[in-house]
């Protein structure tokens, strides 16, 4: 009983930071159907700046925080300079975000060193509580509170504020909402910036979970995220939030039972959804 | 009949381009150098592999380090557990390339019905699944220390090995060029230009599409099985994202839709790796070479899409446009003296 809820435990934390990093790829591509390969890279970039932040400060609240305006000013950065020349050509998109994904990861390693780094977890949210026999991590809670809270937020303000429906305007047709007078392009850089920001707190909220971060771990969970997004649907948050979760279970699980075939069960599921609904569980578009 | 004229001239270049290259043993033999030309060749092929899919069908992978990987530990592993005979060899090729078909078209299948994102995630990830089978299945790879094997003795030396690579290169670029040209190649090129149009005048896009896949998946597989048989050695390396990523590199900077464009490509980026290793030695910011290189992709993809080859390319046709567009000037102005006289 107990190996079963820790590993529901890890499963369901380390599916919400996959969430993390698949909200914003499906965000951003269901506005401006852009797929960001660069995603892993913030990610990345987020996991370095809340080490580094927190090693600084020595306060984990400002280095999430930190880690988040990071995360978003590289994507604004990324936005205007890389993604904007190229709106509406899919292959020059899908090429020049591989090549931010590459310059990142370099960069990475030319500002902290190729060697890993290694990540603490903050004193308070250390060990764990053992509830009637079974020990609960709490950095693993903390994570999928933040998850739960983050997923809750999207949906409010997606669903329930003015700039939510302007974005969900938006996804389905971005021209008729510029014809209404609306700067479709200021909104798109905004998405943009939120899905960084969300790829960065993934990040940084991986480190003291992993322990340690290097460079190419922004591969790494991009692959799982784009997994995400193509068994969740491209463009929906449910379906990605559903997915990831999907996904980190069965990666817990498979990682407990056959260790090998981990990633191979989740290349399956999503073998099987694209035989059988191609648009993805949720996903409209195809 | 201009078309053919500059077709014939492009013959007579290409010839005297291979024969300079057939005889730089002749003039340069050290050894580093004959390596260097050597990855050169091989890469080549890689990335003319890989310009069938983006230069010529318009279709975009991230994991094109699979096939090449494929066909590096298919003739890996069969020269180490049968005998290291040029028939092996060459058998190994055959098995690689068969196996690179099955799942390119396996890949191309599942995806290729959908718009081009999928494409290029379903390949990132099966790449990537394949490092952790190359990682996992030890009894067969070793891991990621990789093995060791021997290669059949003629192939032991630089210079044959180097032919061996040219000849391949040069082979590859004639098939591969002729594929371009078939009926096949031209509906390719419908498909790159605009799809739902040629979806319209009836052709099923997405068996094309597939048999593009297929077409550069048995291109890399080759390149992968030379690949490691110039290296007696094979890890997991060969299944790496910075195997991808070479091609892509090779095939945006060198020109994409050009195949020729790939050997440059190739060539500038093994050169420039080499020299930019070299300079590590006076600062380390040249160990990170590969941030150059992505800052410069990234500018060719968003200024010079045609690349190289293509830039110069459209330079030359629009400067012949212009020749042309004076002399029908001239000869319109010459009509419009003798109307008036």
């Amino acid at each position: 009983m107990n190996g079963i809820i820790n590993l529901l435990v890890n499963g369901l934390a380390t599916g919400m930071l996959i969430f993390l990093l698949a909200s914003g790829l499906t965000l951003i591509f269901g506005l401006m159907s852009v797929l960001n390969f660069a995603h892993g890279g913030l990610f990345a970039w987020g996991a370095y700046g809340g080490v580094w932040l927190y090693a600084a400060t020595g306060s984990f609240f400002v280095a999430i925080l930190g880690a988040v305006v990071i995360g978003m000013l590289l994507g604004l950065v990324l936005e205007r300079l890389v993604i904007r020349p190229v709106y509406g050509n899919h292959i020059q998109q899908i090429l020049v975000t591989l090549g931010a994904m590459l310059v990142l990861s370099e960069l990475l390693k030319v500002v902290f060193g190729p060697n890993p780094l290694k990540a603490d977890v903050p004193p308070l949210l250390n060990g764990s509580w053992e509830v009637e026999g079974v020990i609960l991590i709490k950095y693993r809670l903390f994570i999928i509170c933040i998850g739960a809270i983050v997923f809750a937020g999207l949906l409010f303000v997606l669903k329930r504020t003015k700039i939510g429906l302007i974005v969900r305007a938006g996804v389905m047709n971005p021209e008729m909402v510029q014809a209404l007078g609306i700067p479709i392009r200021r909104v798109f850089t905004l998405v943009f910036m939120a899905g960084a920001g969300l790829a960065a707190l993934g990040g940084a909220l991986l480190a003291p979970y992993s322990g340690v971060i290097f460079a190419e771990m922004g591969m790494q969970f991009a692959i799982l995220a784009f997994i995400v997004v193509v068994i969740g649907g491209m463009g929906s948050i449910q379906g990605s939030a559903f997915a990831a979760l999907l996904v980190g279970l069965s990666g817990a699980f498979m990682a407990y039972y056959v260790p090998e075939l981990s990633l191979a069960a989740n290349m399956l599921l999503m073998v099987i959804v694209l035989l059988i609904k191609p648009s993805g569980l949720f996903g409209a578009k195809g | 009949m201009s078309g053919m004229r500059t077709s014939k001239i492009g013959t007579i270049w290409f010839v005297i381009f291979v024969a300079g290259l057939a005889a730089l043993p002749f003039i340069n033999d050290s050894r580093s150098f004959l390596i260097l030309m050597t990855q050169i060749c091989i890469f080549a092929v890689f990335a003319m592999s890989y310009d069938i899919l983006l230069g010529f069908t318009g279709i975009v992978s991230f994991g094109h380090c699979m096939f090449f990987g494929i066909g590096a530990y298919t003739s890996g592993v069969m020269l180490d557990r049968l005998d290291a005979s040029i028939g092996t060899l060459l058998l190994s090729v055959l098995v690689g390339v068969l196996l690179s078909a099955l799942l390119s078209y396996i890949v191309g299948m599942l995806s290729l019905r959908l718009k081009s994102h999928f494409y290029a995630m379903l390949t990132l990830a099966f790449s990537g699944l394949l490092l952790v089978l190359a990682e996992k299945w030890r009894s067969l790879t070793n891991g990621n220390d990789g093995f060791t094997f021997p290669i059949p003795s003629v192939m032991k030396d630089r210079t044959v090995l180097y032919f061996t690579a040219l000849a391949v290169m040069v082979v590859m670029f004639l098939l591969l060029r002729r594929f371009t040209q078939s009926p096949v190649g031209r509906v390719l090129l419908a498909i790159r230009e605009n799809e739902q149009r040629t979806e319209s005048l009836g052709y099923e896009i997405v068996h094309y599409k597939v048999f593009a896949t297929v077409v550069a998946g048995m291109a890399a597989s080759i390149s992968g099985s030379l690949y490691v048989l110039t290296l007696r050695f094979v890890n997991t390396t060969v299944f790496g994202m910075d195997m991808t990523l070479n091609a892509l590199l090779m095939t945006i900077i060198g020109g994409v839709g050009t195949l020729f464009g790939a050997i440059i490509g190739a060539s500038i980026i093994e050169w420039a790796h080499h020299g930019l290793s070299e300079l590590a030695k006076f600062h380390p910011i040249f160990e990170r070479w590969i941030i150059f290189f992505g800052l410069l992709y990234i500018v060719v993809v968003l200024l010079f899409p045609a690349g190289i080859v293509g830039t110069l390319r459209l330079w030359w046709l629009k400067r012949r446009g212009r020749r042309l567009e004076q002399s029908l000037q001239a000869d319109s102005n010459a009509i419009r003296k003798e109307g008036a006289g």
